[in-house]
């Protein structure tokens, strides 16, 4: 067996402890920097790199020879050639070659009911069209656009693939599979309805909201489906809205399908991750009933209080601040990995991640120093 | 004649139906320039108590978010009988999101609070350059520029912008805030800016309080 080998598999196990609720051999980690960052730390062009994914690979070689992980890094890619050809609304790029999600509105308040009746029809006739200028025009020009943007995004998706398979037969890295969906109420907000539109439907039309976040929900479980449940891996839900709401929305409009969502994936046998986005604290008990394991990366929060509540049940991640990466010390950053270690570790049950990505890099700022003491140290004294 | 504590207390309530019928019957009346005044004045006051209640934790954004939308209805409703009537301004700011960030609902509910506080607010919009802060600094001379931003990398960039105004003779003449997900207390001193906030009538508060 090759070192690499070894590697996986000794990483592998560690993950397979954790997401089944026992205790690993160390805390396992996963490198916050995204792909963003390490075409950045290659001193190359970000904007210039996403049209041409054939560059990445001596990108990636350095990211992972530089930077300690246990997972492949890169975190999750948008790639710009498919919503380029689309005419994509939702995902765009900024002028600083980030790719980005603005707050459109797919979805009008009056089309509530025919979404209602039959959410996947009205996605393809009346959402995606509206979200994506190319689907717009005669059917064979509408066709085409679709069939030349499938073919980018397989060749990207190829390219990006053969990078990985190439970096975990080196690295070692653990082989986790992934699924990403959204909950019911996010969906709605983000893609269809907007952050402002949902914002004014929950008080007008909160029964239209309800319902149209339970006739969502089968595609939404659908989408967060691992192609086999059993796999090494996790469904990652990022989470948006919640924070936004007042606990009597939330609790009507966006938690019930939320938590059948979560169940229901749990129940076939495979990990969930939530991306606990802003600040949750005052749900912490909401949190509390969801099913035992499931991985819940936060990026606000008291971490005692975290622990305390949740750490018997669920497995803890996040809450380390990439922002101090920007403006501190590297004593003060290691500092903040032994506080968080000191308080997460004990038991089990926690991953090191941060609280946020790292997708952007300043050549002269103090962020690839720090990351790299930080992630050395987690990896040197991560011990439950 | 029309309520003016009820209209102050509906919009408070974000009561929708109400705000609307009662500036519907009252724009009915063929009203002056400056009664009409007094009704801006009362919706003024009903942002105020909305702001109030956000920072009790019994409104959260999606509420500021729907206020922000019922009053520029409102405002949209009473156009026809305010014109003619000079507004008296509290002051000048220049808001926008910073370079590489096309985040912008939590600059929308600033600016949209700050304008029902009666702020001349000059909006940049989105992924905005230093040089195009600094440009605007220089047309409209505000008292306080806004930088928002969402992700990690606005931090940068909102360094970026202090500089180039710094560099522009500017800083002087303007205190600058900045706000969004991930500005802190450090992060601000190293941006150089006055002040921070991830809360926009906390924000908003700050601004009052250097134009008072």
């Amino acid at each position: 067996m090759t070192d690499a080998i070894a590697r996986t598999n000794e990483r592998n196990q560690l993950f397979k402890d954790l997401f089944s609720g026992n205790t690993p051999k160390r805390v396992p980690i996963s490198n916050p920097a995204t792909q963003d960052f390490a075409i950045q730390y290659a001193g190359l062009d970000l904007a210039e790199c996403q049209w041409d994914l054939t560059k990445l690979e001596p990108v990636y070689d350095k990211f992972c020879q530089d930077f300690y992980t246990d997972t492949y890094p890169g975190g999750s890619i948008r790639i710009p050639s498919h919503y380029q050809i689309l005419g994509s609304t939702p995902i765009v790029m900024s002028s600083s070659g980030f790719m980005q999600h603005p707050d459109v509105v797919g979805m009008l308040a009056e089309e509530y009911d025919e979404f209602i009746a039959s959410p996947y029809d009205c996605i393809v006739e009346t959402i995606l069209p509206r979200l994506y200028t190319e689907f717009n025009g005669p059917p064979g020009k509408v066709a085409m656009a679709l069939a030349k943007a499938m073919k980018a995004q397989a060749d990207d998706l190829a390219s990006l693939g053969a990078i990985r398979a190439k970096m975990n037969a080196k690295y070692g890295f653990a082989t986790m599979v992934g699924a990403l969906t959204e909950a019911p109420f996010d969906f709605m907000s983000d893609f269809l309805r907007s952050f402002k539109g949902i914002s004014g439907d929950v008080r007008r039309y909160p029964d239209k909201v309800a319902a149209a976040c339970e006739a969502v929900l089968p595609l939404m479980i659908k989408k967060g489906t691992l192609p086999n449940p059993s796999m090494l891996g996790y469904t990652f839900v990022p989470l948006h809205m919640a924070p936004y709401l007042r606990e009597k929305d939330f609790a009507a409009l966006y938690w019930p399908t939320f938590k059948k969502m979560v169940e229901t994936l749990a129940g076939m046998g495979q990990s969930v991750q939530l991306f606990v986005e802003q600040d949750w604290m005052r749900y912490i008990d909401y949190l509390y009933e969801l099913p035992e394991n499931t991985i819940m990366r936060f990026e606000y929060g008291d971490p005692k209080l975290i622990k305390e509540k949740l750490g018997k049940k669920h497995i803890i991640s996040g809450l380390y601040p990439v922002t101090l990466l920007q403006t501190g010390t590297k004593q003060q950053c290691v500092d903040k990995a032994k506080e968080l270690l000191d308080i997460l570790a004990p038991g089990g049950r926690y991953w090191w991640q941060a609280d946020k990505s790292i997708i952007h890099l300043d050549i002269n700022g103090p962020v690839v120093e720090n990351l790299r003491a930080v992630l050395d140290y987690v990896h040197e004294n991560g011990t439950y | 004649m029309i309520d003016l504590q009820a209209l102050t207390q509906a919009v408070g309530d974000l009561d929708e139906k109400t705000i609307i019928t009662m500036i519907e019957d009252f724009v009915a009346t063929n009203p002056s320039g400056e009664e009409a005044q007094k009704i801006v004045f009362a919706c003024q006051q009903g942002m105020g108590i909305v702001g109030e209640l956000f920072e009790k934790n019994e409104y959260y954004v999606g509420d500021l978010i729907f206020a922000g939308e019922l009053l520029s209805k409102t405002i949209d409703l009473l156009k026809p009988v305010l014109n003619d009537v000079a507004t008296e301004k509290v002051g000048s700011i220049v808001i926008g999101t910073v370079q590489g960030d096309l985040h912008d609902i939590g600059k929308n509910i600033f600016g949209s609070m700050a304008e029902a506080a009666g702020f001349d607010v000059y909006e940049l919009g989105v992924d905005v350059s230093p040089s195009a802060f600094v440009e605007k600094v220089k047309e409209v001379k505000p008292q306080i520029v806004g930088m928002s931003g969402v992700l990690t990398l606005a931090i940068d960039s909102m360094k970026e912008t202090v500089k180039a105004i710094t560099e522009a003779g500017l800083r002087d003449s303007v205190k600058i805030i900045i706000g969004g997900n991930p500005v802190n207390e450090d992060a601000c001193k190293q941006i150089g800016a006055d002040a921070f906030t991830t809360n926009a009538a906390e924000g908003l508060k700050t601004c009052q309080g250097w134009v008072s």
